[in-house]
């Protein structure tokens, strides 16, 4: 074996045991240093995660109070029942500020009857998810400006402003589908022209599913299924609704 | 002249790198230094192995404890996406209403004096629609303002209201007055005659719905804008205010 021969294989040899020794010892704790990395990484994805879900949730705990007013206030303008009484009583207070008439209610979207509420009314079940709807008809009796302010008193019930957003509930959700004002039919066949007008409205009322309730099992204190606040901090809440309810989320 | 070696020939040494062990030195100390290259390898990998475990450990423990902690007041944040979801409906049913108030005071604004109205027949898109009919077509034009809270109004957006005039006016000309004044109503996308026909007989302004002698009675057919969609992004921005009374438990009888 010459010189040169015992070189190369001299390097052949040294090559072979770096080799060896990077791929047997090495290299497999690289790797398991890399999947250890990556674990890292995905725990500090879940870490992340998880701080945003508990903000979020600490900041929904901090705006429960302020939302169960707002939900209760809500559920004035779409209660959880047909609440047909006080929807009479809303339209009773409109029509005698207005000096109207308020001349009858029939439940459905069909007119011809006559007389007094429909306090049997059927909610339509038209609407598989969301509100149901109940439609109504109305017949109100008065003159074209008193009517175009009943018909103003019944849209600002609930209204929202344009500009800010802001809803403002007082009173049931009304759609009005369609209104026809004709002459109102003179008493006693006079033939005096009268400015009186008969006002017959259809509108649709609005109730909340039956499976949700108007605040889903919640308390003025804590959401269904959630621990109440240890310290009620010295005020007591009622489940009631305030009586003043101003909402900013 | 020609140089001649004087040193004898078995002193004569070969001057080679590898020296006299052939080179074996050199690879001896290859050998180490990549050994030692490849245990600072190891042990980085190591040290690095050790301590990202530790790290992942706690970062899981921590993410575990928010986690419950996130978990326990669920119920917050499912009450807070149910109070923005009836907020964005209501929403959605009251930017999807009509405003007849507003209508019936441009009607009273742009009437002539020359013309009267008998009687008025208004509607929010098909007369013959049923509730059931609009509240399945409120589910095809939804809106993306409605995707989250599925609400089916009864005047859903895109239909068109229609007012259906009957009147009186002194002439004909003036039935043409009440046309192009009915164009000029806040919303207004279409004003149509139906019909212009001067009374014949002996009537009498008296008698509903009659006009009197000579004078054409008309029927005007307006056509509003369609219903528009409320903005898709009220969500975030829709707030409450209910004034001072206003709020009821029961949302009931007051």
């Amino acid at each position: 074996m010459t010189a040169r021969d015992r070189l190369v294989v001299t390097i052949v040899a040294a090559i072979a045991i770096i080799g060896a020794a990077y791929l047997l010892v090495v290299s497999p704790e690289r790797k398991k240093a890399s999947t250890v990395s990556s674990e890292l990484n995905s725990a500090t994805v879940r870490l992340t995660t998880a701080e945003s879900k508990l903000a979020e949730a600490r900041q929904a705990q901090a705006r429960y109070s302020a939302a169960y007013a707002s939900i209760v206030t809500l559920g004035k303008a779409v209660p959880t029942s047909e609440e047909v009484p006080s929807l009479i009583y809303e339209l009773a207070q409109a029509t005698h500020q207005k000096k109207v008439d308020f001349s009858s209610i029939v439940s459905g979207s069909g007119a011809g009857g006559s007389g007094a509420a429909g306090s049997s009314a059927g909610a339509t079940a038209a609407a598989s998810a969301g509100f149901t709807q109940m439609p109504f008809t109305f017949v109100f009796n008065g003159t074209y400006s008193d009517l175009e302010k009943l018909f103003a008193t019944i849209d600002h019930d609930v209204v929202r402003n344009a500009s800010s957003g802001e809803l403002k509930v007082n009173g049931r959700l009304l759609t009005v589908q369609s209104a026809k004002l004709g002459p109102l039919p003179s008493a006693g066949g006079s033939s005096k022209p009268s400015n009186q007008l008969t006002g017959t409205i259809t509108a649709t009322a609005y109730v909340l599913p039956a499976a949700q309730g108007l605040t889903a099992g919640a308390t003025a204190q804590a959401p269904a299924g959630a621990p109440t606040p240890a310290s009620a901090g010295g005020s007591s809440t009622s489940t009631a609704a305030p009586a003043v309810a101003r909402v900013t989320p | 002249m020609r140089a001649v070696n004087l040193v004898p020939e078995d002193q004569r040494g070969t001057v080679s790198a590898a020296g006299r062990s052939g080179g074996g030195a050199y690879a001896v100390l290859a050998v180490l230094g990549g050994l030692a290259l490849m245990a600072f390898l190891y042990g980085v990998a190591a040290h690095d192995i050790s301590n990202n475990k530790a790290k992942a450990a706690a970062l899981s423990a921590k993410a575990s404890r928010e986690e419950a902690a996130a978990t326990q007041l669920a119920p917050y944040t499912s009450f807070i996406a149910v109070r923005e979801s009836r907020l964005q409906a209501v929403s959605l049913l009251v930017g999807t209403r009509f405003d007849w108030a507003h209508s019936l005071h441009e009607l009273g604004r742009v009437l002539p004096k020359g013309a009267s109205i008998s009687s008025i027949d208004g509607t929010v898109g098909s007369s013959s629609a049923s509730a059931s009919a609009s509240s399945k077509s409120a589910g095809t034009t939804a809106t993306p303002a409605s995707a989250s809270s599925s609400v089916a109004s009864a005047t859903p957006a895109g239909t068109v209201p229609t007012l259906t005039l009957n009147g009186c006016a002194t002439s004909q000309a003036e039935v043409a007055l009440v046309l192009q004044r009915l164009r000029l109503m806040d919303g207004v996308g279409e004003v149509k005659l139906a019909s212009s026909t001067k009374s014949a007989g002996s009537g009498s302004a008296s008698s509903p719905g009659s006009c009197v002698q000579n004078n054409p009675a008309f029927i005007a057919n307006v056509s509003f804008q369609p219903l528009p969609s409320p903005p898709a992004s009220t969500a975030p921005s829709t707030t409450l205010a209910a004034n001072a009374g206003g709020a009821n438990a029961t949302g009931g009888a007051r």
